[in-house]
């Protein structure tokens, strides 16, 4: 069974709805799906069906969806790089963002 | 059944509500709930679930019908659900994340560029990697910004702006070449260039022709015949220029340097054709010195033309 087929199978979406998805570029080609890209359909069927969002806004949220993981993935990899510095590193830090954060404060 | 389970209460409607309005306060909050639009939200997905297990029961008629009779409550109404987008996105795997959010700050950071940019790269998938389409665009400018150089602002399709370097000596139709300014690569490759097209307009006093800039610089009838210094406008600002004795309209004076800037460098030359200029007025003081100088009234410029 193809991942295409498959996925139409567990979304209850037309063929041809998937391959508009594609067209849009909102998933990559079916050759390359795994579980990755059915959870990422699936959100996209939840997003029209469910929550009311018109292909314009699908795009849009998409698109800042991906952003947002993208800034996620950064910090996550931020943030793990920071665990593995020693602690005058780790205080010289958590000084720095203090002093730059006070400078936000209005 | 507590009142935080009843459905009612969980979607914010009346007993009475529509079908119709059950459908749209569920959409309203699902907008805001839905854990794949709260990726930092642990508690999102618990909140979701049991807005839409509400909105399944409610918007069934007949489920609905039995549960306001007191035939079922709420309970046993969760559906499960996939795996959320959320789980997956984001991680080193997803080809989907864009750097594009931070992409700004991290180019203007030695430091930052080095952990994402070589980190991002090193963990792409590498399946699909492709370098972005080249995208083109046009910038007008004025003569002079173009003639001195200038930075200006390039509104793009996509809504976003960038600001492209001019040279100084940037002609109508020079084509520059913005490099990674175009679509964004596809799994980590490179963007592609933005090349924009200039228009130059005109000037109104400066013509210009390859690196020279001619203009038409208006003399007194006594600077031509006197001659002196008069002040001529050039692209960089004016300069003072000595206006020979009898000086005569089409008269060219060439300003060495004067001119459109090379890349090399130097400047090419500004030529000013001088147009002389009665006064404004009649003046009977000329008329009656013009009336009495006879050689002048021998002279014929038609003279020899044919």
């Amino acid at each position: 069974m193809t991942a295409q087929f498959e996925l139409v199978l567990r979304l209850g979406i037309a063929e041809e709805t998937l391959s508009a998805w594609c067209a849009a570029g909102w998933l990559r080609p079916p050759e390359d799906w795994d579980e990755a890209d059915a959870a990422r359909a699936l959100l996209i069927r939840d997003l029209i069906e469910r929550l009311g969002v018109n292909e314009e806004g699908v795009d849009v949220a998409l698109s800042l969806l991906d952003q947002l993981h993208g800034l996620r993935r950064a910090l996550r990899r931020l943030s793990d790089a920071l665990g593995s510095l020693p602690e005058p590193l780790r205080s010289g830090l958590r000084e720095a963002m203090a002093r730059a954060g006070a400078d936000d404060a209005p | 059944m507590n009142a935080a389970e009843d459905p009612y209460a969980l979607l914010g409607v009346p007993r009475t509500a529509s079908a119709e309005e059950i459908k749209k306060a569920y959409r309203k909050l699902a907008r805001k709930l839905h854990p794949d639009l709260n990726p930092g939200d642990k508690a999102a997905e618990e909140r979701f679930k049991k807005v839409s297990a509400a909105h399944d029961l409610l918007s069934d008629p007949e489920k609905r019908a039995r549960f306001d009779r007191g035939e079922i409550d709420a309970s046993g109404q969760e559906v499960p659900r996939h795996s959320s987008w959320r789980a997956h996105a984001g991680g080193p795997e997803d080809i989907y994340a864009s750097d594009s959010a931070f992409a700004d700050i991290a180019d203007a950071d030695d430091l930052l560029a080095a952990i994402f940019g070589a980190g991002a790269r090193g963990r792409a998938r590498g399946t699909v990697r492709m370098r972005g389409g080249d995208l083109r665009a046009r910038l007008h400018l004025d003569f002079l910004s173009a003639v001195n150089g200038t930075t200006a602002r390039l509104d793009l399709p996509d809504g976003s702006a960038v600001d492209v370097k001019v040279p100084a000596g940037a002609h109508d139709g020079q084509v520059l070449r913005l490099k990674g300014k175009g679509a964004p690569g596809i799994g980590g490759g490179p963007p592609g260039d933005l090349y924009v097209e200039l228009e130059v307009g005109g000037h109104h006093r400066f013509t210009r022709k390859g690196d020279d800039i001619h203009l038409e610089l208006p003399v007194s009838l006594v600077e031509a015949v006197l001659g002196g210094k008069v002040e001529v406008p050039t692209p960089a600002g004016p300069v003072m220029v000595t206006v020979p004795p009898h000086s005569n309209t089409g008269t060219v004076l060439r300003l060495r340097g004067r001119g459109v800037p090379r890349p090399d460098g130097t400047r090419g030359d500004a030529f000013a054709e001088l147009r002389v200029f009665l006064p404004e007025e009649p003046d009977p003081e000329l008329e009656s010195f013009l009336r009495g100088w006879a050689k002048g009234r021998a002279h014929d410029p038609r003279k020899g033309r044919g």
